[in-house]
C-alpha cells in the first residue's frame, strides 16, 4: 500500500459550541464544517463553495469571523465556536434573527445562517454600522436571491434596535 | 474528487522550536499550515504536495508585531486583520494596511496571514507589491540558523521561493524611512472584495525642489512574479512631471509588464491597465506636489516681504491689525501647522478691543455688503463662507436679519459665526441659541468663530 492511501489514526478534539463543552472522535484533517454538521449535527451551518469564497459555512471561533470549510479540525481545539444554533435562546430569536425575518433579509435561507453570523461580527465591532461598512462587513458572504438590499436594511435595523449588545 | 482526512496527518507541536526540530528532523516532508486559506482551498481540491501537515496557526512567537529603532517586524503568523488594526502600520505604511483591507472578506483577512501570502507565492497577491515598494526584507528560520532576504529576491519565479526544505519565513521587516512620501494604492478586479485581482499597483513617490525625488513603482498580476517597473521609475526620477513625461512612463509601463491571458483578464487589457494605473498614479502626484510647492512659495514669498507688506498680505485672513502684525513679526514661518499654531497663539492673547476690530472686518450675515473698510479679498472670502445663506429662501432670511438686530442691540457688535458649509437654518438656530448667552461668554463663542474663519481663510491664502 502507498503511502497516500496510508489511513491515520483518528484524534480525540474537544470544543465549547454554542456554550456546550463537546469531545469528538475524528481526523485532525477533517473541516470544522464537518465536524459540525455530521459529528454534532448542527445542519445550520451550511456548505456552499467549500473554498472560502461565499460565507455560507461562517461561524465565530473565540469570538472571530471564519469560514469553517477552512478550518481543519485540529485547529478548533479548545476553542469556542458560535453557530446559528446558538443565537436564539429560550424560543426567542435574536434581535438580528427578527430583523432579517422583519426586513425580508432571507429568502431560499442557504446564505442566511453566515449572513448573520458575519453581521454578529460586524454589530460586535460597529454596534451602529453605516451603510459602507455593513457593506464591507458582508462583503465575503454572497447571496443569490435578495440583491442583498434587505440583508442591508435587516442589519442596520439590528444595530438600530441593539442587536449587538 | 473531495480529499479523505483519513489519509492526512496534521500536528500541532505549539511552538516554534518544536516545528522548526519536526522540520529539520525530515526536511521537505511536512507543510506548514497557518490560518489554512490557501492550503485548505488545495487540500479540498486534493491538489496538497504533502500528506503531512504541521500546524503554525497561532504561535506566539510568529504573531507578534515589534517595533524596535527604525524598524518593524511583523510576525508571519499575523493576519490580514492584525495589519489592519495596526496603528503604525496603517500611518506608515498605508500600502500593506490597504493591501490587507482588500484581500478576500473579512472572515479571510481574519485567517489569512502575510507569511501564508507571501510563501504562496502568487503573482496576484495584492500584499506583495506593497512590500516590493517599502523595500522589505524577510526573516527566514530553521533549526539551525536565520537569514535576512530582500523580499525583492525572495520570489525567483511563478510559486517558487528562494525558501530550503525545513525554513520558515518568521518576520517581515519593514524600515521606517517613508515619511513625505505619497502613497498610492489600486486595485483592478470584478469586485471590490473576494476577487483576485487583473492588475494591482503600489505606488510610492517623493517630491521635493519641484522634481520627484524617488519613485517606486510595483505591480501584481502582470508578470510570474509581482514585479517593480525599474524602467519607468528611472524615466520618471529626477524629472518634474508634466503631460508629456506622465505620456512617456505611461507607455513604458504597458511595455515593461509580461502578462499573460488567463481566466481572468487578457494581456492587452493588463498591460494597458498598468499604464493607466502609472498615469493616474502620477497625475495625482503630480498634483500633491503642486500643492505642498504652493503652499511653500506662498511662505516663501511672504516670508521675504517687509514687516507692513507682511502684515497687510495677511490681514485679510483676520482682520486685526494688531493680529497681522504680530504675525509679521512671527516670520519665518515655514509650514501650514507653524502658521495655524502661530494664529492660535496670537488670537488668543489679544485684548478685547482688537478682538472686535476683527469682527467689525466681516459683514452681517446675510447681508451681501462687507463693511468699506475691510479689504476685498476679505468681502469676496465672506461672499463664499455665506454661498449657503445667500442661497436660502426669503423666510429664513428675514428671521435672520430680525436674528441679527437682536443680536446687535443686545451685544453692540455684529453676530459672528463660522458660516462654511452651515446652511441658513442652522446659523439661525446658533443665533437663537447664542442670544442667551451672558456678555462673557458670549464674546468668547464669538472669538472661537473668529478663530475657526480665520483657519479656513490662512488655508485658502496659502493657496493662492
Amino acid at each position: 500500500m502507498s503511502e497516500s492511501s496510508e489511513v491515520r489514526l483518528k484524534s480525540e478534539i474537544s470544543l465549547t459550541v454554542n456554550g456546550k463543552l463537546e469531545t469528538v472522535r475524528v481526523y485532525p484533517m477533517e473541516r470544522l464544517l464537518d465536524v459540525l454538521r455530521h459529528e454534532l449535527r448542527l445542519t445550520g451551518t451550511k456548505e456552499g463553495c467549500g473554498e472560502g469564497e461565499c460565507g455560507s459555512c461562517s461561524v465565530l471561533i473565540d469570538g472571530t469571523l471564519v469560514n469553517s470549510c477552512l478550518i481543519p479540525a485540529l485547529q478548533a481545539h479548545g476553542a469556542e465556536i458560535v453557530t446559528i444554533e446558538g443565537l436564539a435562546s429560550d424560543g426567542r430569536l435574536q434581535l438580528l434573527q427578527q430583523s432579517f425575518l422583519d426586513c425580508g433579509g432571507a429568502q431560499c435561507g442557504i446564505c442566511t445562517p453566515g449572513m448573520i453570523l458575519a453581521s454578529l461580527h460586524l454589530l460586535k465591532k460597529t454596534p451602529q454600522p453605516t451603510l459602507e461598512e455593513i457593506r464591507e462587513g458582508l462583503s465575503g458572504n454572497l447571496c443569490r436571491c435578495t440583491g442583498y438590499m434587505q440583508i442591508f436594511e435587516a442589519v442596520a435595523e439590528a444595530g438600530r434596535r441593539g442587536a449587538a449588545t | 474528487m473531495r480529499a479523505n482526512p483519513a489519509e492526512y496527518e496534521l500536528v500541532a507541536p505549539g511552538t516554534l522550536p518544536r516545528v522548526l526540530s519536526l522540520l529539520a528532523h525530515d526536511p521537505g516532508a511536512w507543510l506548514p499550515i497557518a490560518g489554512g486559506t490557501d492550503v485548505m482551498v488545495q487540500y479540498s481540491a486534493g491538489k496538497l504536495p504533502s500528506r503531512k501537515l504541521v500546524s503554525i496557526w497561532n504561535l506566539p512567537e510568529l504573531r507578534r508585531i515589534d517595533i524596535s529603532g527604525g524598524e518593524i517586524q511583523i510576525g508571519a503568523a499575523c493576519t490580514y486583520t492584525d495589519l489592519r488594526e495596526h496603528e503604525t502600520i496603517s500611518r506608515e505604511f498605508p500600502l500593506v494596511a490597504s493591501a490587507a483591507a482588500w484581500t478576500g472578506g473579512i472572515a479571510n483577512q481574519n485567517r489569512g496571514t502575510i507569511g501564508g501570502n507571501i510563501v504562496n507565492a502568487s503573482p496576484a497577491a495584492d500584499s506583495l507589491p506593497a512590500l516590493m515598494v517599502y523595500e522589505a526584507e524577510l526573516l527566514l528560520v530553521s533549526l539551525r540558523a536565520e537569514r535576512r532576504v530582500p523580499y525583492a529576491n525572495f520570489h525567483i519565479g511563478y510559486r517558487q521561493t528562494q525558501l530550503a526544505p525545513g525554513e520558515l519565513v518568521r518576520a517581515v521587516c519593514l524600515k521606517k524611512q517613508f515619511s513625505g512620501y505619497y502613497a498610492h494604492a489600486r486595485k483592478v478586479g470584478a469586485r471590490n472584495a473576494q476577487a483576485i485581482s487583473k492588475v494591482c499597483l503600489a505606488a510610492l513617490g517623493h517630491p521635493a525642489n519641484g522634481v520627484i525625488e524617488d519613485l517606486r513603482l510595483a505591480v501584481g498580476s502582470v508578470a510570474p512574479v509581482p514585479m517593480r517597473l525599474a524602467e519607468t521609475e528611472r524615466i520618471v526620477k529626477g524629472n518634474r512631471i508634466d503631460p508629456q513625461l506622465i505620456q512617456l512612463a505611461k507607455t513604458m509601463a504597458a511595455k515593461e509588464v509580461r502578462p499573460i491571458d488567463d481566466i481572468r483578464s487578457t494581456s492587452r487589457y493588463r498591460a494597458a491597465v498598468t499604464g493607466n494605473l502609472v498615469a493616474e498614479f502620477l497625475e495625482r502626484l503630480r498634483a500633491h506636489a503642486g500643492r505642498g510647492e504652493t503652499r511653500e512659495n506662498v511662505l516663501a514669498r511672504w516670508n521675504n516681504l517687509p514687516a507692513d507688506k507682511a502684515a497687510e498680505d495677511i490681514l485679510p485672513c483676520c482682520g486685526s491689525k494688531t493680529w497681522a502684525l504680530a504675525m509679521a513679526k512671527r516670520r519665518p514661518i515655514l509650514a501650514e501647522a507653524a502658521l495655524l499654531s502661530a494664529c492660535d497663539e496670537v488670537w488668543k492673547n489679544l485684548p478685547e478691543s482688537d478682538w472686535l476690530e476683527a469682527f467689525r472686518s466681516h459683514p452681517r450675515i446675510g447681508d451681501s455688503h462687507s463693511p468699506v473698510s475691510a479689504p476685498a479679498r476679505s468681502a469676496s472670502w465672506s461672499g463664499e463662507e455665506q454661498r449657503q445663506v445667500a442661497s436660502s429662501g426669503e423666510d429664513v432670511k428675514t428671521a435672520l436679519t430680525e436674528g441679527n438686530r437682536a443680536y446687535e442691540q443686545r451685544f453692540n457688535r455684529t453676530f459672528i459665526v463660522c458660516a462654511t458649509g452651515k446652511s441658513a437654518p442652522e446659523i439661525l438656530e446658533i443665533l437663537q441659541r447664542r442670544l442667551q448667552n451672558d456678555e462673557k461668554k458670549e464674546l468668547q463663542e464669538a472669538a472661537e468663530q473668529q478663530r475657526q474663519i480665520a483657519h479656513l481663510r490662512l488655508k485658502k491664502w496659502l493657496s493662492l
